[in-house]
């Protein structure tokens, strides 16, 4: 054998040997007291939008860590296992199958194409998913998934009555920017339902966007058009290329609804502390809606989020990320209909769970602290938190914009 | 016709991004016949590098672009040094699959990082009022890009005209035996065309990452796009390279002004760079400037 | 021919014909019958749970599509940086029935094994159809075309409607003589499923390489105006071996489509054509072992990787970031290691094995 045949040999068994090594000494953990319940968490720490899985990951692990640590099940702990699936379907379905056969009670999911691949599998298994997409077409043909908050169609439909509701003159005339997926094209047919449904407002135009350095030129069809408001659904890093070109061709409205400018509200997925980051002054005046509650808003959610990051050590980045927020959210439904089921005294099964899930309503509804309303399921109504919180970008930071509220409209176009 | 110009300034914009990132691409190409599919990768860490030096070692950004410059020339050279000489000789599909080998394993170290995952932004330094002629616009970030990116090229030219060290560049991508018994170290011309290519990558990605933002997913998708740009200028022309990448920019830049949003089309501009592409590999192979040396079957 | 028809040491062939033999001693034919049984018996014997079965599976199919990438980049010489596109191709003729007639429909859960053969075919004919340029351009050229080729096929999925614009479109499930297979059986079902036409797909290739056809795709790639002077046509020869690797790319694509039910871009996208092109490289180009090996080793790293990760994450908490980089970084590592080191791929390892075998006890 050559020197370097012989290397690489020994490069591969290095590896080998180094895995049932590690696995080795990760098993030598101490034995827990209680009954251990799995869960799983299959998303993109890397990959394609990894810096919105990033943080959503370390929320979930954080505070399933806080759940074992002061014992709220009593001696009883939750086990989570998190895999990474790079964005890739078919990953998602090998960690997905994994799980299973680990014998998880509740699946926690991420990207919208993934959840429409395995809809099928969550029925067939009948096992309770929670995905971090909030997707209206999840919910079609299936019953097993759940929303953590409303969806986009439904955030969709809320930004555009608000810009109905606000807006001075006759018709308002409203442009779409969405991602190029199915994640971006869902809420478009509901919000043109919305319209017909008597939501006064004209769709000019929808459009699409790719990797594109340079928006100049849909910006200035959109303003040729006479176009006032865009509604952004999307990832960030568009968004914020959109709203700097708009910033440089000096379009952007600098309060709402100022004629002859454009002014750009957003999506969930659309905002955040990234959207500053990445567009820095341009992102002034933004409007954003989510339904979860934010650092920059001082308050008592905002002390405990800011305490959980402290006590596992995450950056300040992470602690003030809307999608840290996101996870720790996840993860208390989680924790709670797992509570619920054992003070009732009931076996934690896909079963019990599912069954907890969709009682969660009137009276039994979850107040998790993290959102801007309370979480309710029912055999109907599969999309967590109803309430929307328009925020709006000032000197730099997300603040809200008067009280909470709901959609009309998408109540009555369904 | 307002509407035409500010697409003319944009395309011109895009475009010169475009050409100071194909520029690296061709250098490599020209003096050693590898296809860099890593280049998206090293442009990323050039403006990484000059984010963290300006943000988090607190150096203006004037000196940080230079010192990323400096930094990624000799990183991209020591690439060079580690894995391809090794390969000089071996066939082309092993050289190919070395460089994609390469972009996984930057992707690896870059994703150790915060940058794999995160956001940043380039602290404003330009004014952010945008300066107008009659209607057009241009951002001083855009403004300055262009002229950096016209320097450099200015630069190369003078580089690869008269200093030796470029001449011999020019000799060993004509003739490596012939340079090689004139006393050219042919290695060490290689090594310098990986250099010089990480030096404008480095620029390339810092006036990038100064108008998109940092994202590693943004940054990286642009060692795909400079295929269509070098094709269409020719695989082994510096000319070709910039005047290519200002045309795709413009086609781009009107694609998206004429053709989304009538005919029901969208995305275009992403697209027709790579419809031309085959068009010009069927009819042109060579591309616009490229030497011809094709053979048929 | 040796005297010995069960042990042959050295090379006793007389004529061509012995040459190009598949088995060259009973000995071969004998091992090579005992593992067949053994992989179509062991998952009866020790079942393995649904994660590995699906990793397996998936393999089987990425044998499938390397056979055929192989064929055109390893035994033809003409490199491709779309092949996952070809695949594609093969998933989406699938998807397209579903949409035509129901993903439901008699034809689709019943008549499977057709709709694979139909789809292999309209793979091979995007495969000529991207093999034209071949005709006229050579190496790192025609290397581009493939790409773009790529980059052209995701955009269609993603902005037709018919295609449901690159979302998943899903896939019934089969029936077979007992009746339909449920959840449980699926994946060992589609193991035999996969299992059956890689053997056949495999002595195809097998006999392929030994007639005519075969041999004038290596002369072509050898030289390709000597090939010219002997009477072959350089430009079709290419453009057949694209045929080739599209029929190949398109069977494993439908039986990718009948796997995972359902069809989503994300599957096809340049990232997987850079797997393909690892896979085939790491298992050795222009042999057929290779085309075994290859997707065998990249997914047992892949797996082993994440183990590793895992495990490195579990040691150290909240160092997932640390982990998850790692991924891509031994991938990257291994594919440089191997063309630095091994550029003839663990097929060499194999034929090393072999031939210390076929001497032994008496290596001198």
């Amino acid at each position: 054998m050559k020197k370097g045949k012989k290397f690489l040999v020994v490069v591969f068994l290095t590896l080998i040997a180094c895995a049932f090594l590690l696995n080795a000494c990760a098993k030598k953990e101490e034995e827990k007291e209680g009954v251990v319940y799995k869960l799983g968490l299959s998303l993109a720490i890397t990959g394609p939008t990894s810096d919105a899985g990033n943080p959503y990951s370390k929320g979930v692990e954080d505070y399933f860590n806080y759940v074992n640590d002061t014992k709220m099940l009593g001696n009883d702990t939750i086990e989570c296992i998190i895999k990474d699936d790079q964005y890739k379907t078919d990953i998602t379905k090998r960690n997905f199958e994994d799980f299973l056969s680990n014998g998880i009670v509740l699946y926690l999911n991420y990207s919208t194409g993934s959840t429409l691949a395995l809809k099928k599998d969550f029925d067939e298994e009948k096992i309770p998913t929670i995905p971090a997409s909030f997707h209206a077409g999840n919910l079609v043909d299936s019953s097993y998934i759940f929303l953590p908050i409303a969806s986009y169609s439904e955030q969709t439909v809320g930004l555009a009555e608000y810009v109905v509701n606000n807006h001075q003159g006759d018709m308002a005339k409203v442009a779409m920017f969405i991602h190029p997926s199915a994640f971006g094209r869902g809420p478009v047919e509901d919000l043109q339902k919305a319209v017909e449904a008597g939501l006064k407002m004209d769709i000019i135009e929808v459009v699409e966007h790719g990797k594109d350095l340079d928006n100049t030129a849909m910006l200035q069809r959109l303003l040729s058009k006479n176009v006032q408001y865009v509604i952004c659904h999307t990832v960030q890093s568009p968004v914020a290329t959109l709203l700097t070109d708009a910033e440089r061709l000096g379009i952007a409205a600098k309060s709402f609804g100022e004629s002859g400018k454009l002014t750009f509200l957003g999506v969930h997925y659309t905002g955040g502390n990234d959207l500053i980051a990445l567009a820095g002054a341009a992102s002034e005046s933004f409007l954003w809606t989510t339904s979860y509650v934010l650092t920059s808003e001082p308050g008592k959610w905002t002390d405990k989020q800011l305490d959980l990051a402290k006590k596992y050590n995450r950056d300040d980045k992470t602690a003030n990320s809307h999608n840290y927020t996101n996870g720790i959210m996840v993860a208390q439904v989680a924790a709670e209909v797992i509570l619920r089921a054992k003070d009732k005294g009931l076996e934690i099964t896909r079963d019990n769970l599912y069954k907890e899930l969709l009682a969660m309503n009137g009276g039994n509804a979850f107040e998790p602290g993290s959102t801007v309303g309370p979480v309710t399921y029912s055999e109907t109504d599969r999309a967590g938190v109803d309430q929307l919180q328009l925020y709006v970008v000032k000197d730099g930071v997300f603040t809200a914009v008067g009280s909470t509220f709901q959609s009309e409209y998408i109540k009555k176009i369904k | 016709m307002t509407y035409f110009f500010q697409l003319v300034v944009s395309g011109i914009v895009v475009g010169s991004i475009y050409a100071l990132s194909a520029l690296g691409f061709v250098l490599i190409y020209k003096s050693s016949r590898v296809l860099n599919i890593a280049h998206g990768q090293i442009i990323a860490a050039g403006a990484f590098i000059t984010y963290a030096l300006t943000v988090w070692a607190g150096i203006p950004i004037y000196i940080s672009f230079v010192l990323s410059m400096i930094i990624t020339f000799f990183l991209a050279m020591s690439v060079e040094r580690i894995f391809l000489r090794r390969l000089i000789g071996e066939p082309i599909i092993s050289v190919i699959m070395v460089t994609i080998g390469l972009m996984s394993i930057l992707d690896g170290l870059i994703y150790l990082t915060p940058f794999g995952a995160e956001n940043f932004s380039f602290p404003k330094f330009l004014p952010n009022t945008p300066i107008l002629f009659g209607g057009v616009s241009i951002s001083w970030t855009q403004l300055v890009g262009v002229i950096i990116t016209i320097l450099m090229i200015i630069g190369f030219s003078w580089f690869f005209k008269k200093s030796t060290m470029g001449i011999s560049m020019r000799a060993v991508s004509d003739d490596q035996l012939a340079s090689m018994s004139v006393g050219i170290s042919v290695p060490k011309v290689f090594g310098l065309a990986w250099a010089t290519a990480g030096l404008s990558a480095a620029a390339a990605g810092t006036i990038l990452g100064n108008i998109t933002g940092l994202n590693f997913d943004t940054l990286h998708a642009f060692g795909i796009i400079v295929f269509p740009v070098v094709i269409l200028g020719g695989l082994d022309s510096v000319l070709g390279a910039v005047v290519a990448g200002i045309i795709m920019g413009l086609i781009q830049q009107f694609a998206k002004g004429y053709l989304d949003g009538n005919f029901g089309l969208y995305g275009t501009g992403q697209v027709l760079p790579y419809i031309i592409l085959l068009v010009i590999l069927l009819f042109k192979p060579h591309g616009l400037f490229g030497i011809h040396e094709i053979e048929r079957v | 021919m040796s005297a010995n028809r069960w042990l042959a040491t050295g090379n006793f062939f007389s004529t061509y014909q012995e040459e190009q033999r598949i088995f060259f001693t009973h000995s071969d034919r004998t091992i090579f019958s005992i593992f067949l049984v053994l992989i179509f018996v062991w998952p009866i014997l020790f079942p393995l749970s649904n994660k590995y079965m699906l990793v397996i599976d998936n393999t089987l199919i990425a044998i499938i599509a390397i056979i055929g990438l192989n064929l055109l980049t390893g035994f033809a010489g003409l490199i491709s940086i779309g092949h996952a596109a070809f695949v594609g191709i093969g998933a989406y003729t699938i998807a397209s029935f579903c949409t035509l007639i129901g993903e439901d429909h008699m034809l689709i859960t019943h008549a499977w094994p057709l709709l694979i053969l139909i789809s292999g075919g309209v793979g091979a004919f995007f495969g000529a159809i991207v093999g034209l340029p071949a005709m006229r351009l050579k190496h790192l050229y025609l290397a581009i075309a493939t790409l773009s080729f790529q980059m052209i096929f995701i955009w269609t999925i993603q902005f037709m409607d018919f295609f449901n614009q690159g979302q998943t479109i899903s896939v019934g499930r089969v029936y077979w003589i007992f009746g339909k297979v449920s959840r449980d059986q699926h994946y060992l079902f589609w193991y035999y499923a996969i299992l059956v036409f890689i053997v056949v797909l495999g002595f195809m290739v097998r006999n392929l390489l030994r007639t005519k056809y075969g041999r004038c795709l290596t002369a072509v790639r050898d030289n390709d105006r000597a090939a010219d002077a002997m009477g072959m046509h350089p430009g079709f020869t290419k453009v057949y071996a694209f045929g080739l690797a599209g029929f190949m790319a398109g069977i494993a694509g439908a039986l990718h489509a009948y796997l995972y039910r359902g069809v989503g871009f994300e599957s096809f996208t340049l990232n997987e054509s850079i797997t393909y092109l690892a896979m085939a490289i790491v298992g050795g180009l222009g042999t057929l072992p290779g085309s075994f090996l290859g997707p065998a080793a990249i997914k047992a790293l892949d797996l082993l990787v994440e183990y590793f990760a895992a495990n490195v994450a579990s040691l150290m908490p909240s160092s997932q970031d640390v982990a998850t980089g790692l991924r891509p970084l031994v991938f990257g590592l291994v594919i440089v290691l191997f063309l630095m080191f091994e550029p003839r791929g663990i097929a060499n390892w194999w034929r090393i094995v072999r031939s210390y075998f076929k001497l032994w006890p008496f290596r001198y």
